[in-house]
């Protein structure tokens, strides 16, 4: 069942094409990973699915709401932890909590309950009565994510919900949202920090230039887009020597430090490997070490938005 | 509970602090008892509508125009605040939509507003309770001019909050629009007997509508010229708060 349904959804301030006609389909009750350099439109698209601006054209339709038509109706159901900080400056954690549940019509008592537990899961507890101007930015950015659960949603949006958070704390969230996500809750996660999607996300789109380049699971771009292996030879001699060696291969590099290092990044990394091999041997180029990595979602993404950038400066 | 009143109740906890509520009370009290009694050496009493009335219990009914006024703020800086800490957005993707936005901050000022002037009203009774003249429209009148003002003054505030970015800016443009509306009125003074083109300005502002209402309304001299400055003050608020739901809308794109 569909929970996202966007076809040729732009936005376009002025001149400026913020989204160029994305498609989007994003299935219920999963972890869908919205990343992209800066400037990209993953906030605008954001925006436009929450229903914050209406976008210039296209259609969306949220948790199966014609959202341009109905934008109110299907706020009653998402969450969203926008980009920019929010928070009440003069309130105390507790307070953010227990009134951000009032403004969603939650009972006192379940607000209360609620904001209990939340400052429990976030680490909030001994912060409940500082009040938020008084907080650290990573402390109010857990408060401005526990507060979004304070009421019952069956989308959940966080823009770049992690900037500020130091490594525990964003382990910490990447396992909330996972808990809350095997529960049932969808959640649309945008993010510069392609560890957490590879974590997080059960699917990935990459934007760029405000159009989705590629959107899939993140094992299937791995295994798509993974041809490029890399393979880090070291030897046992200087960088002319083993430049010399190689010269003409296509795919090896030669990186220098105290032995010289070849750094093969080929789609046949084998059969390179194997010629590289063969021309080291020829030379009397001893090999002190091998190392072969997988490749990462980070290379997926640099690769893809490359690629992107060289065919539309083509 | 409805979403304009979830929204009041929040703009309530987020803007009363004691200082504020401190202040709304003892700056005016401060110009009834101080500078009322002060003044009575220079103007020891004041002609309207041909009834003559002590200067101290002519600035206190101002007052309560005044405070209506001053409370007003509150609306400005509550928008100012949101869009500061990023809960305008906020808001706005939850269950709530400009209008309810906008509709709770009129409520807000106009809870404030008239909480206000029944405080002033309350304290500064006692120099003016001699010359009430109590009606069947007394209260309607009152409640009338607390509510246009609030929304006049409140909209007045939103679009200058909607406009200006930095808080000095805020600050300086929203003092100076009041102080001006405060001393170009007949809060302090009557028109008559001003210079005629300053009598004449007297009457191109708001504030001396909404405070020769609330005269009427106490002293029981409802006339013509009141039902037409009625009148005015009614277009007012309505084109302020149109122009001001707009300029938010325009806001939220």
């Amino acid at each position: 069942m569909k929970c996202i349904t966007a076809s040729s959804l732009s936005k376009s301030y002025g001149e400026v094409v913020a989204v160029d006609n994305i498609e989007l389909d994003v299935e219920r009750g999963i972890a869908f990973g919205f990343l992209g350099p800066n400037g990209a439109g993953k906030s605008t698209t954001i925006k436009m699915l929450t229903t914050l601006t209406r976008p210039t054209h296209g259609a969306l339709e949220i948790l199966g709401i014609d959202a341009l038509r109905n934008p109110l109706q299907v706020r009653h159901r998402i969450g969203a932890v926008l980009q920019q900080p929010s928070y009440e400056p003069t309130l105390s954690v507790e307070k953010s909590l227990t009134k951000y549940g009032m403004m969603w019509n939650v009972p006192a008592d379940e607000s209360r309950r609620r904001a209990r537990y939340l400052m429990d899961d976030f680490d909030l507890y001994d912060l409940r009565k500082k009040r938020n101007e008084d907080l650290s930015i990573g402390q109010r950015r857990r408060v401005q994510v526990a507060r979004e659960f304070m009421h019952d949603m069956d989308l959940l949006f966080l823009d770049e919900p992690t900037a500020g958070l130091d490594p525990a704390a964003r382990r910490n969230l990447l396992d909330y949202l996972r808990e809350k996500v095997d529960g049932g809750l969808t959640v649309f996660y945008t993010t510069h920090i392609l560890s957490e999607a590879d974590y997080l996300c059960d699917r990935i789109a990459i934007l760029q230039k405000g159009r989705i380049l590629v959107c899939d699971t993140p094992e299937t771009l791995k295994e798509d887009m993974g041809h490029t292996k890399t393979i880090t030879v070291r030897t046992d001699s200087d960088s002319t020597t083993v430049t010399k060696a190689i010269a003409g291969m296509q795919g090896c590099t030669v990186e220098s430090g105290v032995e010289a290092h070849i750094i093969i990044r080929t789609a046949e990394p084998e059969r390179t490997l194997a010629d590289a091999l063969i021309n080291l041997h020829r030379n009397d180029i001893q090999m002190l070490e091998i190392s072969a990595e997988s490749t990462t979602l980070e290379e997926i993404f640099l690769e893809t938005v490359k690629d992107a950038s060289g065919t539309a400066s083509d | 509970m409805h979403q304009v009143l979830r929204l009041i109740n929040r703009n309530l906890t987020v803007s009363l602090n004691p200082g504020f509520l401190i202040w709304q009370i003892i700056f005016p009290l401060i110009y009834i008892f101080v500078a009322g009694f002060a003044y009575t050496a220079l103007i020891p009493d004041v002609t309207l509508q041909g009834q003559s009335l002590e200067y101290p219990a002519y600035l206190a009914t101002g007052m309560i125009g005044f405070n209506i006024m001053n409370s007003t703020l509150i609306s400005g800086l509550i928008i100012w605040n949101d869009r500061r800490h990023g809960m305008f957005e906020q808001i706005l993707s939850g269950p709530y939509t400009i209008m309810h936005y906008i509709l709770a901050n009129v409520c807000t000022i106009s809870i404030i507003g008239a909480v206000s002037a029944g405080l002033i009203a309350a304290v500064g009774i006692p120099v003016f309770f001699e010359a009430v003249v109590f009606s069947p429209l007394t209260i309607p009148i009152m409640v009338f001019a607390i509510i246009t003002g609030s929304i006049l003054f409140g909209s007045l505030a939103t679009i200058i909050s909607a406009r200006l970015k930095s808080s000095e800016g805020f600050n300086v443009v929203i003092n100076t629009t009041f102080i001006f509306f405060a001393f170009v009125s007949t809060v302090f003074y009557p028109a008559q007997g001003a210079p005629a083109v300053l009598a004449t300005v007297f009457y191109f502002n708001p504030l001396t509508y909404v405070v020769d209402t609330i005269r009427a309304g106490i002293f029981g001299n409802i006339t013509e010229i009141i039902m037409v400055e009625m009148l005015a003050l009614s277009l007012l608020a309505v084109g302020l708060f149109v122009l001001a739901a707009r300029m938010m809308t325009r806001l939220n794109h």
